[in-house]
């Protein structure tokens, strides 16, 4: 039999530079088309309808009602504000934890697995599963943080159904789980700082903390503005681990945006308004990874 | 030659009769006993041998299920003919159209026959602005469960009032001085179970939520609900500190573990305290009626689970004759029988073999006969989530009853209009 090799390598051969490129290109843009593109300009598309199956399945157009309603929404507004919050918090403090879980990662240890272990396991798990097994930490009457209060002699706390407490121990569970991602990124940061820095510090007897904030941080900056935007873009998202610990309770008082455009849209059918308020958390995410981008060129130039 | 020609009139045949043969697929949640329907399916197979019933199966409860159910009707996608839809949803199926109605095939007066078989709440909740939009498969409803080796100890009989039920725990968690027990359970987390803990004080105090698609609920009424479920914990100190976590599963199993005198929580939870393994209740555990006020009545949550057309099925026709078969006299019993599933017809209550595998049956009618519906609209689900997130906040204590009842009164209004 013949292989008809000849054809194909002859109109491979003819084409120009551009059309291959054009053509090696396209499963990929497909790909990302029908995945990434597709979803997000109907999302945009249906948020300016009123679209909700609970009334009949027929859409309205109505231009930019739905956003004008969330702008006036009090429960928007509540859980934008815990959304805000919780990414004022849990990103700092998970970088903060991170970076000490990184450190103590680059230390030349001799057996250097439970470190490692320590670091991959919290970013590992699910989240669901975390948000899970915190639920149970907490849980007032059989988890083991009250069961340690009372040992010390404390009281026992309403942890899940009291704001302020439920908030932060959403937070807590929430730097727990993250800061090890953080720590991966920065550990790889690390490691590629140049050892001669060190030991020419070591020779002009610089001591550890001059050593760690002139040669360290400065040089981790990179690593460290990196792990800030995915860590700042996925807590806007915050979603499963409030959802498991409190379902956004007590009342609403712990409800994140994500959840806020779960229940409006897959619960109440409302798909107009819910893909307004999801729009609304795309442009703070867009709004911050340009802010955090114009930031990187800004300290590149 | 002969046998070429019979080999192609039996290829003929044969693909004629796949060609006639009926594809269905057929929807239900994983706590629903799908082992026991595959059975009903088969008995019907065999009875039509050109019809083929798949089982698709779902989350374990209605909001996981009718997560994934919304992805595919708002999908429009015709590859499940019949779902299984809790009793709260008709109304929901309805105004998103995806439900086929089943008037279609019904003549009025057959209809009429046939809605009268069942028992009044389901036939109520099955039609919604006059169409047929589904047909009952099992009852199901909330019951006062009580430890009948507890009560009898201090000479009470089961509560008719809770009054008497505050006072008989009171008395029974004085006496016994066990950490471990606790007085009334009720659901108070977020879950559709607290929805029916905000409703089972109005009812018991003679009110409702709407009537006649006008919502009737009052300020007063919502607050003295509220007020009631707080002042179990925190004034008859009936219920622990905590039930702002409470789940209705989380009762059972406590409960389960000897640690309630009293539990609000609805028909399943009876073969679980007798024939669990792990169950420490077994033969102690007694069913009644949810307690009244005085002067109020009884009331309980009507549950259950309804059998409907998907809208984008292809096999309409096909599908509307198996949920008939579904919703009859003798898979109700078969589903009493092997599932304890409380039937949808009232003479099944009598029924000698049912009553030979759930003696208790015989207390459930009156209860199920009695139970309240839940408000019957298409936006239910945020009707539902301000009730449960009112009460929940309030047993939580973020909220007073007064605030909380004012939310509830402005929400409602804003959803009822």
């Amino acid at each position: 039999m013949s292989v008809p090799t000849q054809p194909y390598r002859r109109s491979f051969g003819d084409m120009s530079e551009r059309a291959l490129a054009v053509w090696l290109l396209l499963p990929a843009g497909l790909l990302l088309g029908f995945v990434a593109l597709y979803p997000v300009v109907r999302l945009i598309y249906t948020s300016f309808f009123q679209y909700q199956l609970t009334q009949g399945p027929e859409a309205s157009f109505i231009g930019l009602a739905n956003y004008a309603a969330a702008l006036e929404d009090a429960r928007f507004w509540n859980a934008f504000r815990n959304t805000a919050l919780i990414v004022l918090v849990t990103v700092p403090g998970a970088l903060v934890v991170g970076l000490g879980l990184a450190l103590l990662a680059n230390l030349p240890f001799r057996v250097k697995w439970p470190v490692r272990l320590g670091l991959l396991l919290p970013w590992a798990l699910p989240l669901v599963f975390v948000g899970l097994i915190f639920q149970w930490f907490f849980d007032s009457q059989y988890g083991v943080v009250n069961d340690w209060i009372v040992r010390l002699g404390g009281e026992r706390q309403f942890w899940l159904f009291r704001p302020d407490l439920a908030f932060w121990a959403i937070c807590f569970t929430i730097i727990w789980k993250t800061s090890s991602f953080v720590a991966l990124i920065l550990l790889a940061g690390l490691q590629t700082i140049p050892k001669e820095l060190y030991e020419a510090a070591e020779v002009d007897g610089a001591s550890r903390w001059q050593v760690f904030w002139r040669i360290t941080l400065p040089l981790l900056t990179p690593a460290i503005l990196v792990a800030m935007i995915f860590r700042t873009i996925t807590a806007f998202q915050t979603f499963d681990i409030p959802y498991a610990m409190t379902k956004g309770g007590p009342g609403n008082a712990t409800e994140t945006l994500a959840m806020y455009v779960r229940v409006t849209s897959i619960e109440n059918l409302n798909f107009g308004y819910g893909s307004a308020l999801a729009v609304l958390l795309f442009l703070v995410s867009m709004a911050i990874t340009v802010i955090y981008l114009r930031y990187i060129r800004g300290a590149d130039d | 030659m002969k046998k070429f020609f019979w080999l192609l009139v039996a290829i003929l045949v044969m693909s004629g009769a796949l060609a006639q043969q009926a594809r269905l697929r057929v929807f239900v949640g994983g706590q629903q006993r799908p082992d026991v329907l595959r059975k009903i399916l088969d008995t019907y197979q065999q009875r039509n041998p050109g019809v083929r019933v798949e089982i698709e199966v779902g989350g374990a409860t209605s909001d996981q299920q009718q997560q994934y159910l919304t992805t595919v009707l708002a999908s429009r996608d015709p590859s499940i003919d019949a779902i299984l839809i809790d009793v709260v949803r008709p109304a929901q199926y309805a105004a998103a159209k995806w439900a086929d109605t089943l008037d279609k095939y019904l003549p009025a007066a057959t209809r009429q026959a046939l809605l009268k078989q069942y028992l009044p709440a389901y036939a109520k909740a099955n039609v919604i602005n006059g169409q047929l939009v589904a047909l009952p498969s099992f009852a199901d409803a909330q019951f006062l469960y009580y430890r009948k080796d507890l009560l009898e100890k201090y000479g009470f009989k089961p509560p008719v009032t809770w009054d008497e039920a505050i006072k008989q725990a009171q008395t029974i968690l004085a006496g016994e001085r066990n950490a471990n027990l606790n007085g009334i359970g009720f659901m108070g987390n977020i879950s559709e179970g607290t929805v029916c803990s905000f409703l089972l004080p109005i009812w018991a105090a003679g009110g409702d939520v709407d009537e006649g698609g006008k919502l009737i609920l009052t300020e007063a009424q919502a607050r003295a609900s509220l007020q009631f479920w707080l002042d179990l914990m925190d004034k008859h100190k009936v219920s622990p500190p905590n039930m702002a976590e409470k789940a209705q599963d989380t009762i059972r199993q406590e409960m389960q573990a000897g640690r309630w005198i009293f539990g609000t929580l609805f028909a399943y939870a009876w073969n679980r305290f007798q024939n669990d393994a792990d169950s420490q209740v077994k033969g102690k555990i007694g069913v009644v009626p949810l307690p009244k006020f005085e002067g109020g009545r009884s009331a309980s949550c009507l549950g259950g689970w309804q059998w409907t057309i998907s809208d984008f099925s292809k096999n309409k026709a096909q599908a509307y004759k198996l949920v008939r078969y579904l919703s009859s006299p003798e898979v109700s019993k078969i589903l009493a029988i092997e599932a304890s599933n409380l039937p949808v017809f009232p003479s099944l209550y009598r029924d000698p073999d049912v009553l030979k595998a759930n003696p208790w049956f015989a207390d459930a009618l009156p209860v199920v006969q009695s139970a309240r519906a839940r408000p019957v609209h298409p936006r239910y689900p945020e009707v539902a989530d301000v009730m449960r997130k009112a009460l929940n906040a309030v047993l939580a204590r973020t909220k007073t009853p007064e605030v909380a009842a004012k939310e509830v009164i402005e929400g409602l209004r804003a959803i009822y209009r």
